[in-house]
């Protein structure tokens, strides 16, 4: 892509301290949330960051728009370094960075109605007149599927897929660039997930957006991304994009998310290394690789040196030492053929497909 | 969802027609559905009326001496009776009302905006939070009359030095509880949508903050005017506010107190337009928790 990209993130750290003390607070450490993260999105794309609980994706995502301040590194929208903006011109740059929020029932002021809501974004950054806000509001609630007489009533009228629509008009009210989407189905059922998934893709595709998609579900991610970065235990592991992700994952972490997934045939006997434990603590991370304590193919430079992110193919970063040497991820083994009545089911399922691919 | 969507048309519609907060949900009517809530505001109403029209409805004038009618009982002339100087204790009882009432409403609505304020102020600047809270802290180590009596020996017994007490009584506990409310809006995603926005932080605070825990500090402010009367009552009969010849219902019980045997009206009447007056605050703020609650509403 020839153009700048619209996000570029570098050397993103986030260190949250930790004091103890009533009247004299002492320092005791501190919490590594975020550590030396890059990344860079370009206009139009969607970059999915994807994680356990508690990696720092969402940390990273409010890092990003300044909802918190980090404790070093660049981050540059379209050029422009935004970290170190002042309170006043961080708030002119908002129109431009938007956010979608996980919980649609927190996320709105239950005592406003949908419309103050929606011309909140005009009247901070002062878009047009009252006449043009109110217009704008209801082509808002056209965009995002509701209805202009919806604008008079409060958030609580609303089901939860109704709101995170409002959510999203919220974000794009004022004409964003970017936005970052934190986790913004994962509160949904999965009926009105799709709805609002493809809703964010027909966005993208009219106004030209870009989104940094933070998720856990990685079926919802391989439906919306370009391309995907992978964190844990704040740092990235992995980055590249979509199709190689998925198809070959470099880094044992990444391998381990991607056996997770669930697979729609049965038949299919994965040989699985489920990981051991629970993500260690961020306030005391492990030396070297952090992955090291749960990594089915650890050594011992992985506990002494941490491993730099390195490129293994074009646009594809991994951090691991070892990853020209790892064993590839999966051996796929059919257990059998499939007996019984799941066999005539299974053919019935198949034919039906030949079917349907034939009309096309 | 389309059931859901014609029954909302209804409510959208007629929500959008009132305004403010208060008419939103209806919020009178559900009040006034409750019976005891109903018979106390009316109660309250009746009492705020006679004592706003004190000067047309009282029968004599409340200062005037009669010292050949002292001590009588209450007769068709003079409905409560008089007391020891043969004053119409209906007449006392009416702009003494006025006086309490004026006080309560002083303490709570001066107390109350101030302690919001540091409340909200605690919650929104977390590092200015723990300075104020400590502030608060000491004053609610003393206890209301303590300070009244300090008060009065500084500028003088009256109703200036009953009314500064009672809001320095009032702050503190109104503080604890914005503050409480105010944190637990803090942590809810709309603040931080807000932020995203751009909004700035006068129109946070006012707006999403503000909003969002008025309705507790009013219910809190409601219940907390039955006491605030008290207190300003105990403070009248200990002889710290309203000075004779002027009438206070506090003090007139403790004028009334050296006559119980032999003339009980001129102590209970006052006293029992108290019990009045904060028992229908106290059933009104009751009332008003139970229907601003939000987790009672559906």
């Amino acid at each position: 892509m020839s153009e700048a990209p619209v996000l570029e993130v570098s050397g993103l750290v986030k260190h949250f301290p930790v004091a103890r003390g009533v009247l004299r607070r002492k320092l005791i450490g501190v919490v590594r949330a975020v550590e030396d993260v890059t990344f860079e999105i370009a206009r139009g794309e969607t970059l999915a960051l994807v994680g356990e609980s508690g990696c720092g994706k969402s940390t990273t995502g409010r890092l990003v728009l300044r909802l918190m301040n980090p404790t070093s590194g660049s981050i540059r929208f379209k050029g422009e370094e935004i970290a170190g903006l002042d309170k006043d011109a961080m708030r002119r740059m908002r129109r431009h960075l938007q956010i979608i929020f996980q919980d649609p029932y927190a996320s709105l002021n239950p005592r406003m109605t949908v419309g103050d809501i929606l011309s909140e974004p005009l009247n901070v950054h002062k878009i047009g007149d009252t006449a043009s806000r109110a217009s704008r509001v209801r082509e808002l609630l056209d965009v995002v599927g509701l209805q202009a007489e919806h604008a008079a009533r409060y958030p609580h009228q609303f089901s939860g897929g109704q709101r995170q629509r409002i959510g999203i008009a919220r974000a794009l009210a004022a004409n964003p660039d970017l936005m970052v989407c934190d986790e913004p189905v994962s509160a949904l059922d999965v009926s009105i997930q799709a709805q609002i998934v493809n809703l964010l893709q027909n966005l993208q595709q009219r106004f030209g957006l870009s989104y940094l998609f933070i998720a856990h579900d990685l079926a919802v991610v391989k439906h919306i991304s370009d391309r995907v970065a992978v964190m844990y235990l704040g740092k990235l592991v992995e980055i590249a994009d979509k199709k190689t992700i998925y198809a070959r994952p470099l880094h044992p972490y990444t391998q381990a998310l991607m056996a997770a997934i669930p697979k729609t045939d049965p038949g299919l006997r994965t040989k699985r290394e489920m990981l051991q434990g629970d993500v260690p603590n961020p306030f005391n991370p492990p030396s070297g690789c952090r992955f090291h304590t749960r990594c089915p193919h650890a050594q011992a430079r992985c506990s002494a040196e941490e491993p730099a992110l390195r490129e293994a193919a074009k646009g594809h970063r991994v951090a691991c030492h070892f990853f020209e040497t790892l064993p590839p991820p999966v051996i796929i083994a059919r257990s059998g053929p499939p007996q019984g009545k799941f066999a005539e089911r299974l053919a019935a399922f198949e034919a039906a497909k030949q079917r349907q691919a034939a009309k096309i | 969802m389309s059931t859901e969507a014609l029954d909302g048309g209804l409510v959208g519609s007629a929500s959008g027609a009132e305004n403010g907060w208060l008419a939103r949900n209806g919020l009178l009517r559900r009040l006034l559905r409750d019976r005891v809530a109903a018979l106390a505001a009316a109660v309250l109403g009746i009492i705020v009326l006679a004592a706003v029209f004190a000067p047309w409805i009282a029968p004599y004038d409340p200062y005037f001496t009669d010292l050949t009618k002292v001590m009588q009982a209450p007769s068709a002339l003079h409905w409560f009776g008089t007391d020891n100087t043969g004053r119409d204790i209906l007449s006392r009882v009416l702009y003494g009302t006025r006086n309490t009432l004026v006080l309560g409403l002083v303490g709570v609505i001066v107390g109350g905006a101030i302690g919001g304020v540091l409340g909200i102020f605690a919650a929104y600047y977390r590092r200015l939070g723990g300075w104020i809270m400590r502030l608060v802290d000491i004053m609610l180590a003393f206890p209301a009359i303590l300070i009244g009596l300090a008060l009065a020996a500084i500028f003088g017994a009256g109703l200036f030095a009953v009314i500064i007490a009672l809001v320095i009584a009032t702050v503190p506990d109104v503080a604890r509880v914005a503050r409480g409310a105010a944190v637990s809006v803090m942590g809810q995603e709309f603040m931080e949508a807000g932020r995203a926005v751009g909004v700035s932080d006068s129109a946070l605070i006012w707006r999403y903050l503000t909003l969002n825990c008025i309705s507790t500090i009013f219910v809190f402010l409601t219940l907390r005017f039955g006491q605030i009367i008290l207190i300003g009552s105990v403070l009248g009969f200990l002889g710290m506010g309203a000075q004779p010849p002027a009438a206070e219902l506090g003090m007139m019980a403790a004028q009334g107190r050296d006559f119980l045997f032999m003339a009980p009206h001129i102590a209970t009447i006052p006293s029992f337009a108290i019990f009045v007056i904060v028992l229908c605050a106290n059933l009104l703020g009751d009332a008003f928790r139970d229907v601003l609650d939000p987790r009672l509403q559906t």
